[in-house]
């Protein structure tokens, strides 16, 4: 071995652990921040089990789109559709349930599907025809939210359950239900995070999205298929999307062509919380999750203690900057 | 301290993360004096002189600047004491025009605060002649040839009154003609009283044109020496620490069967894109035969290996033959499947994810192998990880290591080593040797001729010559994207091949 390798300093190692973990520590930081301040009389209104529920159901459809915004940006692109898409697939699944009387089944695949093109779309004329993703995503967007107006005339669906026409099926008050007291949403977003971290750490997919994101080039000519990876990566982010509008339709029991307004904007956030690189190549999904927890607890907190709407806005704005300032690349 | 020290710098300690780049950095500079650092990849030079020029900032250690005391914590700082830097990757705007370039953060004004644009067109056409450059100062940079390039960013290092100029591996992408305009330019900058710190692999030119040569290896300081009483075997021991074997001949390999044919290969692009055309190109290649292929920039030399790897299928007209069958060569992955693999010639932009481990750069074009179902089988790829760890002497912590955080020749070994794991029958070796130290030369030439024992057909480009006629069974010579000589090692030699290269009409 070379004499120049020497075993790093300890103040070194200690301030490589301290980066490594540090959405796990900024998350810990909040979690306790919370659950100091959120007090009233004698008790802790943050760490009630039905507030802590709470904030994990709010926070799973915003994690989940955050899972698929960091493949995107792991490949050195952006999604700005997936806010609209949630808005889209919401509507879509209610009109389909509550208006043409579909079964739960058939509804899910069709929804799902729409997500799923609008992923290829956003994938094959970033690739094929060398639009920024930036541009085309936002096309998406517009196209998204134009549809999901003109689908339900501009007003929000609600949704009942029953079997009488005019009503969803009861299977489908399941992602809004809870099963051992934990919210079905959760549980969907505990085993997409799973899924997508084990996708990206242990498979060839996986490194080829690194790669890519790393060194367009030298993935290319290393015979990676970067078209077929990215295009898979918008349709993954799609979908993740797509899954977000069913669970925010039954959580909410409506679907409205207005909602989801901005959630691109929370997504990105979370992922840059979550210590992502925005030029690409360097991220993983547990950051993200860490990321979409911080800023769920934040909003949770600023809530109990009755912050106004607008003064949330303004803090979760400048926590976003300290994250991201207080992770950027040490400058050499 | 000598009244005629410029700079010294003094002990400097310089780590990234666990790698310890430089350990005990010394250079001492004279006023007016061409000093040559020199030293093996990873010795420390570029580290140094990122120091020195403020990119930057070293762990520890002393700069002195004209007696003084000085930190340099930005190349902002760096410019403004008078220190400028040539960079080995250029640093201009291409869509800007040379007059742009050259004043670019210091442009003239007029009196209403625009740019003054006559003025600074003007100044720009003085600098210009005073480098025997013939190109108007609107032209954008995009559409100057390489070497021309390399002198604007020269002329604007120098324009800036610097005091010391930094040159590393200046001539990597000149010509003959335009080195000598060079050192014309580095001769008249020391009759100014400027320094000139010079970094270069090409031993001829440190003995042309330096006064003194400051020696690093593996991180430290080994010695300054005058140029004019030391010999080329002094500076390649100091260099490596050993006597360095002669250079062995690699032994005639008998070519086998034909491997590679090329037939009336045409490359049409657009006018003024920066890439050369091919002109009806037709060669072949046997099975354990080194054939080389000479020629100047824009010779069109990449871009034969960029077709024969599939990256020109739309551009391209012609018949490519393997083993006598025609191929369809539409992409990388074709490339791949037909057992070609391409060592590129720029490493950093085209061959390596500097953000990933060695270990994950090697089997980026395996994976698939590698592979059941969709996850990478970890069990089978660690072991080749450490096979061409060892194989290739990738000097590394460990193969987690980022290959970013590796030196030239050690990014180059992790290049040729994935590229062996895909079993390549063709290999496409783009400058295997550009920018590599003494050592790892030798050690690339071993790898080819243990290769072409092997039965590969190799085909190599090279701007060194020798290392051509040393290497080569055969060489092909390429002028402006013709073919235009074949010699085979017995009949060439340096001027016959120079003769070929610059050669007008096409050879058949």
């Amino acid at each position: 071995m070379e004499n120049t390798a020497t075993k790093p300093s300890a103040v070194l190692q200690i301030r490589t652990v301290l980066s490594k973990f540090q959405s796990v520590l900024g998350l810990a930081a909040v979690f306790l921040v919370a659950s100091v301040i959120c007090v009233r009389g004698d008790k802790n209104l943050f760490l009630q089990p039905n507030n802590l529920a709470n904030v994990v159901r709010s926070i799973s459809e915003n994690g989940i789109i955050a899972i698929g915004m960091t493949l995107v940006i792991l490949i050195g692109g952006i999604d700005l559709s997936v806010g609209a898409l949630v808005g889209l697939t919401a509507t879509a699944a209610a009109d389909l349930m509550v208006i043409k009387g579909l079964p739960m089944v058939p509804t899910l695949l069709i929804v799902l599907a729409i997500a799923i093109a609008f992923g290829v779309f956003n994938g094959v004329i970033s690739t094929k025809l060398g639009v920024q993703s930036f541009i085309v995503t936002l096309a998406a967007m517009s196209i998204a939210r134009g549809l999901a107006r003109f689908w339900s005339g501009g007003i929000g669906i609600p949704i009942a359950y029953g079997d009488a026409p005019g009503m969803a099926p009861p299977a489908f008050s399941v992602f809004g239900d809870r099963l051992y007291g934990v919210p079905v949403p959760a549980i969907c977003f505990l085993i997409i995070t799973l899924i997508f971290s084990v996708l990206l750490k242990y498979t060839k997919f996986g490194r080829h999205v690194y790669a890519i994101g790393g060194n367009e080039t030298s993935a290319y000519l290393c015979g990676v298929n970067v078209d077929g990876v990215k295009i898979l990566v918008f349709t993954l982010c799609g979908l993740l999307a797509g899954f977000a509008g069913v669970i925010h339709a039954a959580q909410l029991s409506q679907g409205s062509p207005n909602d989801g307004t901005g959630y691109e904007l929370n997504a990105i956030a979370a992922v840059a919380i979550g210590g992502a690189s925005m030029a690409g190549g360097k991220g993983v999904v547990i950051g993200t999750v860490m990321g979409a927890l911080i800023l769920g607890i934040l909003d949770n907190m600023l809530g109990l203690k009755n912050i106004d709407n607008n003064m949330q806005l303004i803090v979760k704005g400048l926590i976003i900057v300290v994250a991201v300032v207080l992770q950027r690349e040490k400058k050499r | 301290m000598d009244k005629n020290t410029i700079l010294t710098m003094q002990g400097i300690v310089k780590s990234f993360g666990v790698v310890r780049a430089v350990t005990n950095g010394h250079l001492e500079l004279k006023k007016g004096e061409v000093h040559a650092l020199v030293g093996a990849n990873g010795a420390g030079k570029s580290t140094l002189i990122n120091i020195l020029s403020g990119s930057l900032r070293p762990d520890a250690g002393i700069i002195s600047y004209n007696g003084e005391s000085t930190v340099i914590p930005s190349p902002l700082r760096a410019r403004a004491l008078g220190i400028g830097k040539i960079h080995q990757e250029l640093q201009l705007v291409p869509e800007l025009s040379v007059g742009e370039n050259l004043f670019l953060g210091r442009e003239p004004r007029t009196k209403l605060g625009f740019v003054h644009y006559d003025k600074l067109f003007a100044d720009t056409a003085a600098i210009m002649a005073s480098f025997d450059l013939k190109v108007s100062p609107k032209t954008k940079v995009k559409e100057l040839r390489v070497g021309e390039q390399q002198l604007v960013e020269i002329a604007k290092a120098t324009s800036l009154n610097a005091r010391i100029v930094i040159m590393d591996e200046p001539t990597s992408a000149l010509s003959k003609h335009e080195t000598k305009k060079l050192f014309d330019v580095v001769r008249h900058l020391k009759s100014d009283g400027v320094s000139v710190i010079y970094i270069t692999h090409r031993m001829e030119e440190v003995f042309e044109i330096t006064d003194r040569i400051t020696v690093m290896r593996d991180g430290a300081y080994i010695a300054t020496v005058e140029t004019a009483v030391t010999t080329r075997e002094d500076l390649v021991r100091m260099m490596v620490g050993h006597d360095l074997a002669k250079t062995s001949t690699p032994a005639q390999t008998s070519a086998g069967a034909e491997i590679l044919r090329v037939e009336d290969m045409c490359l049409t692009f657009p006018p003024f894109y920066k890439k050369a055309n091919l002109q009806h190109i037709s060669f072949s290649l046997h099975s354990g035969e080194v054939l080389g292929i000479a020629g100047l920039m824009g010779a069109g030399r990449t871009e034969l290996f960029e077709c024969l790897f599939g990256l020109h299928a739309r551009a391209m007209s012609g018949q490519i033959r393997i083993d006598g069958k025609q191929v369809s060569l539409r992409s990388p992955q074709d490339a791949i499947r037909h057992k070609i693999a391409l060592l590129t010639e720029d490493r950093k932009g085209q061959g390596l994810v500097l953000s990933r481990s060695i270990g994950e750069n090697i089997s980026l074009p395996i994976l698939k192998a590698l592979s059941s179902w969709i996850f990478v089988n970890m069990k089978r790829e660690r072991p080749l990880w450490r096979r061409q760890m060892e194989n290739m002497q990738i000097k590394a912590p460990s193969f987690h290591t980022l290959a970013g955080h590796l030196s030239g020749g050690n990014q180059q070994k992790v290049v040729i080593g994935r590229w062996l794991l895909t079993d390549p029958r063709i290999l496409l070796l783009d400058e295997p040797t550009r920018g590599i130290d003494v050592g790892a030369k030798e050690e690339v030439y071993q790898i080819i001729s243990t290769l072409s024992k092997a039965g590969k057909g190799i085909l190599v480009v090279s701007s060194e010559l020798p290392e051509l006629l040393d290497i080569c069974d055969r060489i092909l010579t390429f002028c402006e994207g013709r073919l235009t000589g074949e010699f085979a090692r017995s009949e060439a030699n340096q001027e016959v091949l120079l003769n070929a290269a610059t050669l007008s009409t096409s050879f058949h």
